[in-house]
Parts: C-alpha cells; sequence; structure tokens
C-alpha cells in the first residue's frame, strides 16, 4: 500500500499535472513501437501469402519430385508402377494473366479425374460436383470465387506470350482458403497451354501410413533420379530462407524508431528524477528505500511502455496497410511473385508490441531509476538544486564513446552469424551508443567554443540559446543524441540507397546492350520466367534492319536449399556487345566464348556469396532427370535477381533442357537502321503475340522506378524515426521552457522582449538541430559503410560502390533541420505567454 | 545626501493604489489606498511583515503588474497607459531589478551577466560598460567567472552591477540581503547605500532588515497592505 501511495505521489501526480510531457513520451513510444508492428505485420502479409496457393491446392502430401525445367511425364508413370501403395499427383504449375484486370493468378495443371478420388484435396473439392464432364476440353478452367466468375463464363487469360479465351467449368469454393485466386486446368490441358508438353513441373507423392517419413523417404530415392525428391514444402521453406534476409533487415530498420523512442524516454525520465530530486530526498527522508524508489520510476516506464504498444497495435495496424503495397512490390521484384495476404493483429503481433514497446521503455529507464535510487535523504533540503548542478560525465563518457567505437568497427569485420550479418546489426548499434556517449561533449565544446561567435553574429539571443544548452548537458544531449540517431539513419540509408542506385545505373548502362528488349506482357515477377514461342526469334531476326536476335531463356531452380534462376543465353552475332561485367575483370568476349566450350557456368555475384561459390569450383544442378556438373568460370555483377543467377551457354542448356522457347528476345539492330521503323515492322512480325517491347532505355527507366519503389519502404520508416525525434524535440523544449521559466522572467525583468525570448527558443531549437545534424551526418556515414559494406554484403551479396547523394541529403537534411526549429514554435509561444512576476517569484 | 527640494516633480508616485488578486475566486486585497512620493536619489527601505504588500508595490512601481484603482506614475508617466512595447523601453532604461535570490543566469559568467540588460536593448560597448560596472561592485577580478564559482555575496555584487548597468533612475530591490548571513547583508546595504549615492539612482528596496533602517534615506512600513509609517 505504501510503494502504490510513493509510486502515485512521486510518479503518477506529476504526470497528470503535466498532460503534455505525458502525452509526448507516448507518442515516441507509440510511433516507434507502431514501425515495429507495422514492418511486422506488412511483412508477413508481403511475404507470407506467396505460398499459400501452390502449398493449399497440394494437400497434405509428404513428398514431391521437381527438377530445373520439369520432369519428363515417364517419371509418373515410373513412380505409380512402385509396388508401394503411393498417391501420385503430377503438376504443372505456372502463372496466367487475367487479360480483364491485369491480375497475375497461379495456373495449376493437375489429373482431375485422379484428383476427384484423393478424399480431402481442393481439388475434388472444387470440381467434383460441377464440370467434371469437360476435363478433356483444352478450354476448361475451374476458378477461385474471387476471379468474380461463374460457371459458363468465359475469360481471357494470357498464358506465356499467348492470350486465349477459356470457359469457367467449376468454382473452386472459398472454403479451400487458399489465401490468393487460382486458375485449375487439367494436366492436359494446362501442359498445352503452357508449352510444356511430355513435362510435368511437379509430382506430389502422398506415402501409405505404414511406415516412418525417413524409410519411405529412402525407398523412393533408390526409385527416383538422384537429387529430385524433396520433402513437400520444401519450395515454400527455400523462399522462406529467401525473404528472412530481407525481413530482417527492415525489422531491424523498424527498430532504428524503437530506438529513438528509447532516448526520448531516457531523457524524460531523467530529466523527471532530476526534476524531483527535493521529492525523492523527502520520500528517502520519511523513510523510503532505494529500491523502492527505482522501482516507483520504473514502473512509470513500465506504464508508459504499456500503454504506449497498446496505442501502437492500432496505429501499427494503419501504418501497415501503407507499407504493404510498399513491401509485396519489393517481393514481387526481387524475389517471388505473390499477392498480399490478409493483415491480422494476432497474439503474436500484441506480444511483439508488448515486448518491444515496455522492453524499450522499462531498459531506458534503467539508468535514471538507478540514480533516482541513489539520492540520499539530505536532498529533501537542497533547495534550488538546479541541472546544471548534476555532473554529466563529459570526459569519461567519451572515453567510453571511443572504446565502443573501436568495438564497432571489431564487429563490422566480423563473419556473419548463421547466414545473418548479426555482428554488421552489433556493430551499428556501438556506433549509435557510441554517438550518443560522445554526444555530452560534443555539445559543450560546441556551445563553449561557438556562443560568443554566435553572439556576435546573431545577438544576446543565440548567446542565451547555446549557453543554455551547453548548461543543461544532462537533456540537451540526449535530444541531440536522438535527433542524431534519426538523421544517421536516414544519412546512412540514404547513402546505401544512393550508392546502391548509382551502381545499378551503371551496372544497367553496362548490361543492356541491345536495342530492343522482349519478353511476355503477362506474369510479372522476380520467380517468373513465361516463355515466348520459339518462332519468334527467327521472325524477329528476318526482320529488314535487324542483325541479330539473342535467347535467353530462364528456369527457377533450387540450388541447396536456396531458390535460384538458371538461364541459357544465346551470344547472336554482337558478343562484343555483351558486356557483362566479372569480378575477374576479364573480357566478357573471352569468357563468354569459354563458356560455349562446354559444362562451363558463370554465376552472379548474390548467387557465389550465398552459396560460397568460387571461380574455377563446380556446382551440380538437377536438370530434368540428371544431375548435371559444371564448371563455374567466373562471377559476374548483377544486380537484378537477389536469390542469384546460374548462367550457362543457350546450346548447353538445350542439350540437357531441350525446350528451344526463350523467356526474353534481345534485339541488335543493323548500324544505321530507322529504329523507330523497325520497331513498327517488329510490332508487325510478333502480332499474334502478347510481348512487351522495350528500349533499352525504357528498361533502364522500368528498372530504376521498380528499384525506387522497392526502397519506398526505408524512407517511410526513416520518416516515422524523423517524427518521433522530431516529436522528441518539440517535447522536450516544451520541458525546457517549463524548467526555465525562472529565467524567461528574469529575462523579461532585464527589459527582454517577447520577440528576443522567442528568438532564444527558436535558437535551442535551431541549434539542437544543427548540433544533431553534424553528429548525425558523420554517424550516418559511418553507419552507410556498415550497411553498405557488411549488412548488404552479408545479407544479399551485392557489391555496392559508394557513392555521396549530395542532393538528395541537403534536401532531407535542410527538411529535417527546419522540422526541428519549427517544432520550436509552440514551446516559444508557452515562454513569451509566462508571467515573469509569477515565475520569479514562485522560488 | 541629495536635497528631496531639489526635484519638485517625484520620480515615482502612488496615488491612491489599491491592488486587489484573486485566487480561486476568492478576491484578495494586496494593497489598499497606497499613496507615495519617492523623488530622486533617495533610498527608500519598505519594511513589513511577509504578506503586507512589499512585493506588490514594487511590482507595480517596475511596471510588472497595474494597480486594480488609483495610478502609479514613473517619471510622471502612468504605467497602465504604456503598451507592451512601452513598458519594456520602460524597464530597459529606467528600472533596475535586484532579487533576493539573486536571479542570475547560472550558464553565463559574471561579466556575461551583467552584459545582459545592454545587449538586450541592442546598446554597443556592453562589455567595457559590464566591466566599469563590476569595477564599482568591487568584482572586476572575477568578471570572467561563472555564477557558481561565486559567494552568495559575490552574486548579490553582481545582481547589482547587472542592475546599474544601463543606468536607470530607479532600482527596486526585493529582499535583497534575505539569503545572506548578516555580514554580507551588511555589506551589501552599504553598497547599495553607496551605488544610491555615487550613480545618483533612487533605491525602493522591501526588506525584513531592521539594518536597512540605518542605510535607507526613509523607512515606510507596511501593514496588511496599508502603510502605517512613513519615516525620512
Amino acid at each position: 500500500m505504501g510503494r502504490i501511495a510513493l509510486l502515485y505521489r512521486l510518479i503518477l501526480r506529476p504526470l497528470f499535472r503535466q498532460p503534455g510531457r505525458a502525452l509526448v513520451i507516448l507518442f515516441a513510444v507509440a510511433l516507434g513501437d507502431a514501425a515495429v508492428v507495422a514492418i511486422d505485420l506488412a511483412g508477413d502479409a508481403a511475404a507470407g501469402s506467396f505460398h499459400s496457393s501452390m502449398e493449399t491446392l497440394a494437400g497434405k502430401d509428404d513428398f514431391e519430385v521437381t527438377a530445373a525445367g520439369g520432369l519428363p511425364e515417364a517419371i509418373v508413370g515410373q513412380i505409380a508402377r512402385l509396388p508401394y501403395a503411393l498417391g501420385v499427383s503430377p503438376r504443372i504449375e505456372d502463372h496466367a494473366m487475367v487479360v480483364a484486370n491485369g491480375e497475375t493468378v497461379p495456373l495449376i495443371g493437375v489429373d482431375v479425374v485422379a484428383e476427384a478420388n484423393n478424399a480431402g484435396t481442393i481439388i475434388k473439392d472444387a470440381t467434383a460436383a460441377q464440370g467434371i464432364e469437360h476435363i478433356n476440353d483444352p478450354d476448361a478452367v475451374w476458378v477461385t470465387s474471387g476471379l468474380g466468375k461463374a460457371i459458363g463464363d468465359r475469360i481471357q487469360l494470357l498464358i506465356n506470350d499467348h492470350a486465349r479465351e477459356y470457359v469457367v467449368r467449376g468454382l473452386i469454393p472459398d472454403s479451400a482458403q487458399m489465401g490468393t485466386d487460382a486458375i485449375l486446368m487439367d494436366i492436359g490441358a494446362a501442359q498445352l497451354a503452357t508449352g510444356k508438353s511430355g513435362r510435368v513441373d511437379r509430382i506430389l507423392i502422398k506415402a501409405p501410413d505404414s511406415g516412418n517419413f525417413e524409410t519411405w523417404q529412402s525407398k523412393l530415392q533408390q526409385a527416383l533420379p538422384k537429387g529430385v525428391l524433396n520433402a513437400q514444402g520444401a519450395e515454400t521453406a527455400a523462399n522462406r530462407r529467401m525473404l528472412a534476409a530481407f525481413r530482417w533487415n527492415l525489422r531491424m530498420l523498424s527498430g532504428i524508431a524503437l530506438l529513438v523512442g528509447a532516448f526520448l524516454i531516457y531523457n524524460a525520465v531523467s530529466v523527471s528524477v532530476v526534476r524531483r530530486r527535493a521529492d525523492i530526498g523527502t520520500m528517502r527522508a520519511l523513510g523510503a528505500g532505494r529500491g523502492a524508489v527505482m522501482g516507483a520510476f520504473l514502473l512509470e516506464a513500465a506504464l508508459f511502455g504499456t500503454v504506449g504498444s497498446l496505442a501502437a497495435l492500432p496505429l501499427g495496424r494503419m501504418l501497415a496497410a501503407g507499407a504493404v503495397g510498399m513491401l509485396s512490390t519489393t517481393v514481387n521484384a526481387l524475389y517471388v511473385s505473390s499477392r498480399p495476404g490478409a493483415m491480422t493483429i494476432s497474439a503474436g503481433s500484441v506480444v511483439l508490441a508488448l515486448v518491444a514497446g515496455i522492453g524499450v521503455a522499462v531498459g531506458s529507464a534503467l539508468a535514471p531509476a538507478r540514480e533516482a535510487s541513489r539520492v540520499p535523504p539530505t536532498e529533501a533540503m537542497a533547495r534550488g538544486r538546479r541541472e546544471f548542478e548534476v555532473r554529466v560525465e563529459r570526459k569519461r563518457d567519451a572515453a567510453i564513446a571511443l572504446v565502443l567505437a573501436v568495438l564497432g568497427t571489431l564487429a563490422a569485420l566480423g563473419p556473419p552469424i548463421g547466414g545473418k550479418p548479426l555482428l554488421g546489426y552489433l556493430s551499428a548499434l556501438l556506433f549509435v551508443a557510441s554517438t550518443a556517449l560522445l554526444a555530452p561533449l560534443v555539445v559543450y565544446r560546441a556551445t563553449s567554443a561557438g556562443s560568443i561567435w554566435l553572439r556576435r553574429l546573431l545577438g544576446v539571443e543565440a548567446l542565451l540559446a547555446s549557453r543554455s544548452l551547453g548548461g543543461s548537458l544532462r537533456r540537451t544531449a540526449v535530444l541531440v543524441a536522438a535527433l542524431a540517431t534519426a538523421i544517421a539513419m536516414m544519412t546512412s540509408v540514404g547513402i546505401m540507397v544512393g550508392s546502391f542506385r548509382q551502381t545499378v545505373l551503371t551496372w544497367l548502362d553496362s548490361e543492356l546492350p541491345a536495342d530492343l528488349y522482349l519478353a511476355p506482357s503477362g506474369a510479372m515477377g522476380g520467380d517468373l520466367h513465361p516463355t515466348i514461342a520459339p518462332e519468334v526469334a527467327d521472325r524477329i531476326a528476318a526482320t529488314p534492319g535487324v542483325e541479330s536476335v539473342s535467347r535467353l531463356r530462364a528456369y527457377e531452380i533450387q540450388y541447396q536449399g536456396l531458390p535460384a534462376s538458371l538461364a541459357g543465353a544465346s551470344q547472336g552475332r554482337q558478343a562484343p556487345r555483351q558486356s557483362l561485367t566479372f569480378l575477374s575483370r576479364r573480357p566478357s568476349a573471352d569468357i563468354l566464348r569459354e563458356l560455349a566450350a562446354g559444362d562451363n557456368a558463370v554465376v552472379s555475384e548474390p548467387f557465389a556469396y550465398k552459396h560460397h561459390v568460387r571461380a574455377g569450383e563446380t556446382i551440380t544442378l538437377p536438370l530434368g532427370e540428371q544431375r548435371v556438373t559444371f564448371k563455374v568460370i567466373d562471377i559476374f555483377y548483377d544486380y537484378g535477381h537477389e536469390a542469384g543467377y546460374i548462367v550457362l551457354n543457350w546450346d548447353t542448356l538445350r542439350r540437357y533442357l531441350p525446350n528451344s522457347a526463350p523467356t526474353n528476345l534481345a534485339v541488335y539492330l543493323t548500324p544505321g537502321a530507322d529504329s523507330k521503323r523497325t520497331r513498327a515492322e517488329i510490332q508487325k512480325a510478333i502480332a499474334n503475340q502478347s510481348l512487351m517491347m522495350l528500349s533499352n532505355g525504357e528498361i533502364r527507366q522500368q528498372a530504376i522506378r521498380v528499384f525506387d519503389q522497392t526502397f519506398a519502404i526505408t524512407y517511410a520508416v526513416e520518416a516515422i524515426s524523423i517524427l518521433v525525434a522530431i516529436g522528441g524535440v518539440a517535447g522536450a523544449l516544451i520541458s525546457i521552457v517549463m524548467d526555465r521559466r525562472r529565467e524567461f522572467g528574469v529575462l523579461r525583468y532585464l527589459g527582454g522582449t517577447s520577440v528576443q525570448i522567442r528568438k532564444l527558443i527558436l535558437f535551442e531549437a535551431g541549434l539542437i538541430g544543427i548540433l544533431a545534424n553534424i553528429l548525425g551526418v558523420v554517424l550516418g556515414y559511418v553507419l552507410s559503410l556498415v550497411l553498405v559494406y557488411v549488412i548488404n554484403k552479408q545479407s544479399f551479396g551485392w557489391t555496392i560502390q559508394f557513392h555521396w547523394p549530395v542532393a538528395v541529403l541537403l534536401g532531407s537534411l535542410s527538411l529535417v533541420y527546419v522540422a526541428t526549429v519549427l517544432a520550436g514554435l509552440f514551446p516559444a509561444r508557452l515562454a513569451v505567454r509566462l508571467d515573469p512576476m509569477e515565475v520569479v517569484h514562485e522560488e | 545626501m541629495p536635497n528631496q527640494s531639489e526635484t519638485p516633480t517625484p520620480l515615482l508616485a502612488f496615488d491612491h493604489v489599491g491592488k486587489d488578486y484573486t485566487n480561486a475566486g476568492e478576491r484578495t486585497r494586496a494593497l489598499d489606498d497606497v499613496s507615495l512620493e519617492i523623488s530622486s536619489r533617495r533610498f527608500v527601505a519598505v519594511m513589513g511583515r511577509s504578506g503586507c504588500g512589499k512585493s506588490t508595490l514594487l511590482h507595480l512601481a517596475g511596471a510588472l503588474d497595474f494597480p486594480t484603482t488609483g495610478h502609479v506614475r514613473l517619471d510622471g508617466i502612468a504605467t497602465n497607459q504604456l503598451r507592451e512595447a512601452g513598458l519594456t523601453k520602460l524597464r530597459r532604461e529606467k528600472i533596475g531589478f535586484v532579487f533576493q535570490s539573486f536571479q542570475l543566469l547560472h550558464t553565463l559568467s559574471a561579466i556575461e551577466n551583467v552584459e545582459v540588460p545592454l545587449l538586450l536593448a541592442g546598446e554597443a560597448n556592453a562589455r567595457s560598460k559590464a566591466m566599469e560596472r563590476l569595477a564599482d561592485v568591487g568584482l572586476d577580478g572575477l568578471a570572467h567567472r561563472m555564477v557558481h564559482q561565486l559567494s552568495g555575496g559575490q552574486m548579490q555584487r553582481v545582481a547589482i552591477a547587472r542592475a546599474l548597468v544601463h543606468t536607470p533612475r530607479l532600482i527596486l530591490a526585493d529582499e535583497p540581503t534575505g539569503n545572506l548571513d548578516t555580514a554580507t547583508g551588511n555589506a551589501i546595504l552599504e553598497l547599495l547605500q553607496r551605488v544610491c549615492s555615487d550613480h545618483q539612482v533612487t533605491i525602493l528596496m522591501a526588506t525584513h532588515s531592521e539594518e536597512a533602517s540605518v542605510v535607507a534615506d526613509t523607512i515606510v512600513r507596511m501593514r496588511d497592505g496599508r502603510i502605517v509609517e512613513e519615516r525620512s
């Protein structure tokens, strides 16, 4: 009971008396925590649903048989003939675009008759009652109800480069809970529509109930080509593993907003301890123990954490709604085609919000609460104690900062742990902590050295503002550190994204030697490779003005449990113009010649990094029913696909995967040819195909647009951190005004005008902004090195050329600076409204 | 000691001044029909118990507050007729303040504290003028010390130098010895007396200190918001 009274008198009552201060702290916790919740929810929604259609439709099978480029149909019979009671479901898996709305949906081809007898599958639910009599009709499709079609309706689908009308023969009920729309066809019709005659993409196997999983795995492995048998869901697991790094980095980014909030909580509790020293002393004199005092302040922080976290849940849900679109763009462009799933605040989200919010709040209040517990009872008598009397150990803190910076550097040099750049994150955190500890010395030195100069330049208000900042280091240094952290994050991510963008632009310049590029206009996504009819390349090659056409065929494969793209590229007659940039810096023409000379491959940098492959080593790939070993002759820079590319010569690929349909064409025009006319001629030649033709300039633009969309989410999270920090500045300035009201009163006595008082506060805000900008840019530069050379490299394997995006940075920094100064407007207004008599005499 | 008859118009005049404060709907009369005339270069001590109206009298004299009834005239100008800018100008040019708890700005050095009124008024040569005033109070040797490095008596000297720096006509001192020991307090009173004569400035001092009666030209005793005795 006594402790509750202590908590109420020492903590709650002052809070109720200053609701503004409480609201600012709650704002910081809630917004920072909301960023974490939003990224988590949006990440789940954007990345979590991509597998659902394929997986749900798969039913509850045990194994799956897959290989790059699919498997010969004969293997289905081979498995079915095994002397076991296996459930065998061959499938074609592809994508189709619904022409009417441009939506890309999974297209699944199944053996409808066999599936209908396999109890419990969606196929049975979808087809058993409706339309099964149409299975031999090549136009028959079964669609999910979300596509808004009724039985008998017609639906125009673009599959690969060919658009055609199909008839809806059945509806897949909502009860299927597939999580996304899909289109079902009988496997024969699907093979025809996707150009995969004689092959299947996946064979699902349900083992009999007798015997354990390992026994059946062993039996099946003996009967099947090596490397094609996997546990069911392996692809989903592989995709999830690949997306893990992306989501980890986003989580870390969202954590920064919470970290900025932590600074502000530390500041608020710290100031509250300083303010209430006399009260604490009185309580101690009256018998309150150290533990009780510390507990009271920690409870205050926990209270902020709890209320802030609860507010963060709906706020995070709202922010997530905006973030999910941005994340989906990234997931689609760089990883796998997906559609955002539903967003729900689960028990997990609530736990995350509470743990993050309360944890950060209590953690950041620990030091000031400990200080409160050490206030001696004699403080009750120490009337008029002011903040400047509380010592800030500037030099000791600076020495610790130096040690932390050294540790940060060492951590940055460490290897990834479990494939994650954990030491990179630790390094970033150590540098942030180092800067926070250096802030008091920087603020003190800057305000001491700069005050005379400021007075000469800007007048007495600047002198007073500067001295006041230096005089209340306890408060201002934390404020500067909080804002500097947010600015550093903005700067470092700005430099990283700017460097990445510049690297991609340079890469695109060298990667797009052809004049025109063609691809099917349907399904888009990092993992989708719709094909072009084989004869199209020849038709284009025969068009006047065209010198040659290069073909590229890509397949989505799995390598060592991770997805990757396998491609075969024909050189055409323009090999010298194809200028892939290799890590070895050897001329690309030499490498491409070597590539054609046998079972050789070149791999992209992200692939090499993820799988620890070096030039001269070999990789073994399951191609169809074979396992083929290729020698990696070099590694090339690539920024298009995070999963990574393995590139073979066109003829080498076709030797193992005979499908001759390319997925992309690169067209080289005859020097001097009229590009407009030639383009029009090509358009005529491909009139029957749904192909997208883009010039290299248009591709460049499109790639950069996708790039910018990809990083939009990082800017959104940055904006939240900046908002938290600026809100914190406004709150802290209000607090400063309240604590220094006596000083403002005296200034009015001494002839200070309200304009001068207002200027003083705005100068303080401006100085906080300048110091935070300077510290933030320096810290941001250091963090950008960690981001570019450690976190990015260890997460994705990309080599990024360092680049200062000067204009973007200057613009952002100016904007933050103006916002910081504007944050001083309301506190300035409060200061001006103070009654000098009242505030001077209240002591 | 200057002769009162040399200045026929009083520097500061209270003309039937009444001052009411309302707190939580309850009206309190702080000053009740106070009339007082103070000529230039006089040292006037206002004495009385806490709550008798001394501070209110000083606030009205400093144009920080305005009478509910009657008029306060400073140099012939009724303070309640001035707008905000005029009041600030009046304080900048004609009034200096000395407080019981010194009210120095702790982030500034002694000399910087003294400079502040001049800097706020945008005057030139602030540093040299401030140094002269610090010399007047015997603290030119400690000019660059920070406030917290000074003793209570030294702080009050700095405050007096600050009150003098813009050559005001009136210094309002509210319990200037209240936070000091007797010896230091007496020294401050002597300093104020010297300032009054050397700088030809009028001092209106609210005090509990009986020692003040020794240095002041006029003693005004107050009780319950009224002047009960005025003795020269």
